[in-house]
């Protein structure tokens, strides 16, 4: 018997192929009908058989990887809208709140970026691209849980038109569509960004402050490590992710078990991550070491650093995007590696702009063509010349 | 002997390895000689449809060097002259006679080999029909006499997984193997043969003397045998950029042609098909595909290498450079929810797929598994290419235009065995890029 969507898909074919009535918007019934059934052309070039992964399963797995970050963040952003309530809520009530929290960013982040991306790909006749599949989910998880949902709506198309599709799409872009867009809403619309944002909800009780870890400095000679201990932040909880944040970012098991699932899977390169974390800790080791400072970041040592703001989160899943990361293995090493160093020295040094993982990343992108170059100049110079 | 080392390659298991014994065929009613799987050629025919034809006798010739002839498997009349697109001459069909009546040339010994003069070496082999086995880097066209080569590679295994086993090809061929190495030695004091793992027992068993000439060994992972890859392992200088190889079944046709001073018509050809094992083939040259394989399976597409190689059609001949036959089903044309299928059946390089898990044998369809798109720097091409070139990053400097960059790349380092395009998840047609452009720029510089 015939699958019944199939014969859906079969019934409108002629209205948007060839010369259908509705040809202009044959991308959109394409990206469609190949979600639901993988279409697998006979080969006519050489070589006639080829491996199985495709973007879709590529992207399919990014998507994946995210989905403990995202799970964990609706959960913690109930749990912390509780506690800014002032009370103890059961497991169940803390996702129904996150729900209602983070849902609706992910639909708006999806929906108005998704028109967009039909937009240009009915403009351009291209097929759509699943990389927005990935940018549509890492873009909310990225944000406060109190952020406006118009500013979601113009952050994500910030991000996808000035960071993708006006350098040619998918596969053309310089820097992360995602980040992009957190770029634009973090200098656009600071008092959304930044301060007591991070806690759902009204909060109840005197104390809870609704900041992030970063902002944390000791006062009075406290040291920084203590001075955290003292708003709440230990380093247990960093790791675990119970503490107030943007909606993905919190919880550094999370984002090292979706780490663990891209590199397993080798669709982010291990280089990237390894590197930056690598990065991060041989920094922060070395500005710990530096005398004096007591109070401020440069004294809070590596796991504090590793576990505290969105470092492992942008090291796993925003810096290992293909497109803007570099091409070459060294490159990427070089470009983790940086983004670690970066990341400290603009937590330490610059205290306006705490989180320095998101700047840190756009930064590099900017320079990973740069990267690429020397790179393949080094290599081509190792090659016995044939021409 | 020296082992090659290879660090990137096509390393799975796959299903349909060719039985080792080999079944003789009988002469066909029509044997063809093809123009379409030879590099570079310019085809110019030298007979008309009805003309009566002895074996060895020239069916076509190259315009660039009117010396070099292709000769005919047979003896008959020439059926039809078959044409491709633009009016390039595809194949010259014969209609056999049980009888071969055969154009003959004067016998030639071992020592005479030695003796003979270059130049007259050189025309008996073209006149011959058997020249054009020895094929130049890096464009991989006929041998160019004039040049004296630093390097001539014998490469003892085909371009396919499942090419016959040299072993098979040397039987009753020891000596016709090593005529065709004295002609070697003529031209060139640096030969290396190569070998894969697997194929040196079978040769060993046939003769310990020609496994003792053999000074490289292959692991048994595409395509570490293929003369591309095996001439970047052990290339030390630019001058041998330009080195020529000859592959085992060319060399002992060779052989086999100055000892009996007739034109060699035999060739041993393995055909691989889905849940089956056929024996090697002991067949005439330009066999017609229908009597190898007879009824052709109707989801499935016939080509003559699974990573390198062309697609041939249902009346077709196989070419002097072809040996095996794969016989490629088609996959599911479309499957539903494809992309998140946990796949325990589905071969792949990454490990998306629960196939990765386990080792066993993979069936491989003929579907590309996706649709094309732009590439996103994913570096699989990079991780899998034996010649350690980065063909995205080449792909791209072609596509801005910039031939120079490619170059400097590596591009005429490519050994077009075609596992870029296999691995690339964009579905991207690297091999055929690159291949294309080698070829545009070795015609520009003629």
């Amino acid at each position: 018997m015939k699958n019944p969507l199939k014969k859906i898909f079969d019934d409108t074919k002629p209205f948007f192929t060839g010369d259908g009535k509705y040809k202009k918007y044959e991308p959109i019934w394409d990206a469609t009908k190949t979600f639901f059934f993988l279409p697998s052309q006979k080969n006519s070039f050489m070589p006639f058989v080829r491996d199985h992964l495709d973007l879709k399963r590529y992207m399919s797995i990014v998507v994946l990887s995210l989905l403990p970050v995202t799970f964990f963040g609706i959960y913690n952003t109930g749990y912390q809208a509780g506690i800014g309530a002032g009370e103890s809520w059961p497991v169940t009530q803390c996702f129904l709140v996150g729900a209602c929290y983070v849902l609706p960013i992910i639909i708006v982040s999806y929906a108005v970026g998704f028109a967009w991306e039909f937009l240009f790909a009915v403009i351009r006749g291209h097929n759509i691209s699943e990389g927005f599949l990935v940018t549509g989910l890492l873009f909310p998880l990225t944000l406060p849980p109190t952020i406006p949902l118009w500013q979601v709506a113009l952050g994500i198309s910030f991000g996808v038109i000035i960071g993708k599709e006006v350098f040619g799409g998918t596969g053309r872009n310089i820097l992360n569509p995602a980040l992009t867009g957190r770029a634009f809403l973090f200098f656009s619309y600071p008092v959304s960004m930044s301060g007591d944002v991070w806690v759902a909800g009204k909060h109840l009780v005197d104390g809870v402050t609704g900041a992030t870890a970063l902002s944390v400095t000791g006062a009075g000679g406290q040291s920084i490590t203590a001075a955290l201990g003292d708003a709440g932040y230990s380093l247990g909880q960093l790791f675990t992710g119970f503490v107030p944040g943007s909606v993905g970012e919190t919880s550094a098991l999370c984002c090292l078990f979706g780490a663990a699932i891209l590199m397993v899977t080798r669709i982010a390169n291990y280089r990237v991550i390894i590197g930056g974390i690598a990065g991060l800790v041989i920094t922060s080791v070395i500005v710990y070491l530096i005398p004096g400072g007591q109070e401020s970041w440069s004294n809070a040592g590596p796991l504090y650093h590793l576990c505290a703001g969105g470092f492992l989160f942008g090291i796993s899943f925003m810096a290992t995007d293909p497109v803007s990361a570099p091409g070459t293995n060294p490159g990427r090493w070089i470009f983790g590696a940086a983004i670690g160093f970066l990341t400290v020295i603009i937590r330490v040094g610059n205290p306006a702009f705490m989180e320095g993982v998101m700047l840190a990343i756009l930064f590099m992108n900017v320079f990973a063509p740069l990267l690429d170059h020397l790179v393949l100049k080094y290599k081509s110079s190792k090659r016995i010349p044939n021409v | 002997m020296k082992i090659l080392k290879i660090s990137r390659g096509f390393d799975l298991n796959v299903a349909e390895q060719p039985d080792l014994n080999c079944a003789q065929l009988a002469l066909p009613s029509s044997l063809g000689c093809c123009a379409g799987d030879i590099p570079h050629i310019r085809p110019k025919l030298l007979v008309k449809e009805g003309q009566r034809v002895k074996t060895g006798d020239a069916l076509f010739t190259d315009k660039r060097d009117t010396t070099i002839q292709y000769v005919s498997p047979g003896t008959g009349q020439v059926e039809k002259v078959i044409y491709g697109h633009r009016r390039r001459l595809m194949e010259v069909v014969i209609a056999t006679e049980s009888e071969d009546e055969y154009v003959e040339y004067d016998p030639v010994d071992l020592d005479g080999i030695i003796d003979m003069p270059r130049d007259a070496l050189v025309t008996v082999l073209k006149k011959g029909g058997l020249w054009q086995g020895l094929r130049q880097f890096p464009a991989l066209d006929f041998a160019d006499p004039d040049h004296s080569p630093a390097l001539i590679i014998v490469v003892m295994d085909g371009n396919d997984i499942f090419s016959p086993r040299p072993g098979i090809i040397l039987k009753d061929n020891i000596t016709a193997f090593e005529a065709g190495m004295a002609v070697l030695r003529r031209f060139s004091n640096r030969l290396a043969v190569v070998c894969r793992k697997s194929s040196l027992e079978g040769i060993r068993e046939q003769s310990s003397s020609v496994a003792d000439q053999i000074t490289h060994a292959a692991p048994d992972i595409y395509p570490a045998w293929l003369p591309g890859a095996v001439l970047y392992q052990i290339k030390q200088q630019a001058a041998e950029n330009s080195t020529w190889y000859i592959r085992l079944d060319h060399l002992v046709m060779m052989g086999r042609f100055l000892l009996s001073g007739r034109y060699p018509v035999e060739k041993i050809v393995t055909i691989t098909r889905p849940g089956e094992q056929h024996p090697h083939m002991r067949v005439r040259q330009g066999m017609p595909l229908s009597a190898l394989i007879g009824a052709m399976p109707g989801n499935s597409i016939v080509t003559t290498g699974r990573f390198n190689g062309r697609v041939l059609e249902k009346d077709a001949h196989i070419g002097f450079f072809e040996n095996t036959v794969n016989i490629i089903e088609t996959g599911p044309e479309e499957e539903m929810f494809g992309f998140a299928r946990p796949g325990l059946d589905k071969p792949t390089l990454s490990s998306t797929f629960l196939s990765s898990l386990f080792r066993r044998p993979a069936n491989m369809d003929c579907t590309l598994h996706g649709e094309t798109r732009a590439c996103i720097n994913c570096s699989y091409c990079e991780r899998i290419c034996p010649n350690d070139l980065m063909p995205s990053f080449i792909m791209k400097a072609l596509h801005a235009g910039e031939l120079e960059d490619a170059l400097a790349l590596g591009l005429m380092d490519c050994c077009r065995c075609g596992l870029c395009s296999f691995a690339c998840p964009s579905k991207i047609e690297l091999t055929r890029i690159l291949s294309d452009a080698m070829d545009a720029y070795y015609k520009d510089k003629q």
